[in-house]
């Protein structure tokens, strides 16, 4: 295995291994407030 | 000597494709400023798609590509694509009609300009960016792609290797750009209030488009359709994807989401980067550039956010910073296992090629520099570079062409 392979591997386990320890999810989602209105299932036709 | 069909095929398929990127760049860079200039920037880059090829087959070819005057410039002789038939050319690819080859090239001179175009996006006057991109196409780029890749130029003597444009394109437009960022000001409200990308999806579908794209770059500048081509599509693509996937890494974790634009722009740093190598290195190489890419040009933009330069699309650090990272990694990766004609780079055991490598970028910075902020000072005499305030509040769609962009 040369130089450039063992670079590259290095490069590619940074990258992968470092998603198991990054967030999950950043922001805290507010809940949506959704209206009656949108609630009710609307009827499409032509 | 004989005209290959494949490779005349391949060719011109390939202009096909890297004249595809300039208005893919417009869609790239439209998506990124408010809407009330978005029209005015996707106009830059349809704008110089005309400019260029007029430019090109009149003077700019032979500027670029003619007989060589003092290693530094091509001569006259071709102006007019005088004497440039369908002969093949030997210098520059013996198996095509000298003209395929021509046209090639015309797009990659057409890219170029329109790439800086993204760093005074939003407030530049558009009569004098007719009048800069026109005299940067000839005083600086048509140069460097003597230098680089004509036939005689000091940089091709001395052994510089740039396959498809890292230098002449990338670091050429990408230095130029912050120049152009620096003698133009900040916008209007810079630092106070963001500025919002006004469609992100369009930023995507231009990022896209560019990828495809560049493989007429990178695999069409083997003019052959041979087994270089397919190496250097396949690292093109390589490159790409790792240095995408390394970008949303950095600024997940810089950032705490994982960055859709960020992979984007992520993307084309990669393309950036693996331009200049493409045709010299393996895919462990691609995967190393791209990489290097993800993390430089992330760490070059928010060096450019701290220093407060209003590079309004990232221009330097995406493609000044990216094409230096890709000549210098040529250097380090090149291996004549790829391309036989080339040369070993410092990890196949020649250190002499990273030596090359930063003369020729040295060289490409010097003169960005040098001849971009005279071109400024100069068109500055004649027509003010930027739009009055008004205008600029106003936006440029309405001020500098009378059209919005929506009707909605």
């Amino acid at each position: 295995m040369d130089a450039t392979t063992v670079i590259a591997v290095i490069s590619c386990a940074i990258v992968f291994c470092g998603w198991l320890v990054l967030p999950h999810s950043a922001t805290t989602v507010k809940p949506v407030v959704v209206s009656e209105e949108e609630r009710t299932p609307v009827s499409v036709s032509a | 000597m004989k005209i290959d069909s494949g490779d005349t095929a391949w060719v011109l398929a390939s202009a096909a494709l890297v004249m595809l990127m300039t208005p893919a760049l417009g869609f790239f860079y439209g998506g990124l400023v408010r809407r009330k200039n978005v029209l005015s920037t996707i106009m830059h880059s349809f704008f110089i798609l005309c400019l260029i090829s007029v430019q090109w087959v009149l003077w700019g070819y032979s500027l670029a590509f003619g007989p060589d005057k003092f290693h530094l410039i091509g001569g006259l002789e071709w102006i007019g694509l005088n004497n440039v038939g369908f002969t093949p050319n030997p210098d520059y690819a013996p198996t095509i009609p000298h003209q395929a080859y021509m046209v090639f090239q015309m797009m990659f001179a057409v890219i170029t300009p329109a790439l800086i175009s993204g760093a005074f996006a939003e407030r530049q006057r558009f009569k004098a960016f007719v009048l800069f991109s026109l005299l940067w196409a000839t005083f600086v780029y048509d140069p460097i792609a003597h230098w680089v890749w004509g036939a005689g130029g000091w940089l091709h003597n001395l052994g510089a290797l740039d396959f498809a444009g890292g230098t002449v394109v990338h670091i050429s437009s990408g230095v130029s750009a912050l120049v152009a960022a620096l003698v133009l000001g900040r916008r209007l409200g810079f630092g106070q209030q963001k500025s919002e990308p006004h469609d992100a999806t369009m930023t995507i579908l231009g990022a896209c488009l560019l990828w495809f794209g560049w493989f007429g770059f990178n695999a069409g500048s083997a003019v052959a359709a041979g087994t270089l081509a397919t190496s250097a599509f396949v690292v093109t693509n390589t490159a790409t994807a790792m240095a995408a996937l390394t970008w949303m890494t950095v600024s997940w974790y810089h950032k705490r989401q994982p960055s859709v634009l960020g992979a984007a722009a992520g993307a084309v740093a990669g393309l950036v980067a693996i331009t200049p190598a493409s045709g010299f290195v393996n895919v462990m190489g691609a995967i190393v550039i791209g990489f290097g890419a993800g993390v430089v040009c992330y760490a070059a933009i928010q060096l450019r956010e701290r220093i407060h330069v209003d590079d309004a699309l990232d221009v330097w650090a995406v493609h000044g910073v990216g094409g230096t990272w890709g000549a210098l990694a040529t250097g380090l990766f090149a291996t004549i296992a790829i391309n036989s004609g080339a040369a070993n780079g410092l990890f196949y055991g020649n250190p002499k090629q990273v030596l090359i490598q930063l003369v020729a970028i040295g060289a490409a910075w010097g003169w960005s520099i040098i001849g971009t902020f005279v071109i400024l000072k100069v068109v500055n005499q004649f027509v003010p570079l930027r739009v009055q305030e008004d205008e600029e509040v106003l936006g440029l769609d309405i001020s500098q062409h009378g059209e919005p962009a929506y009707a909605l």
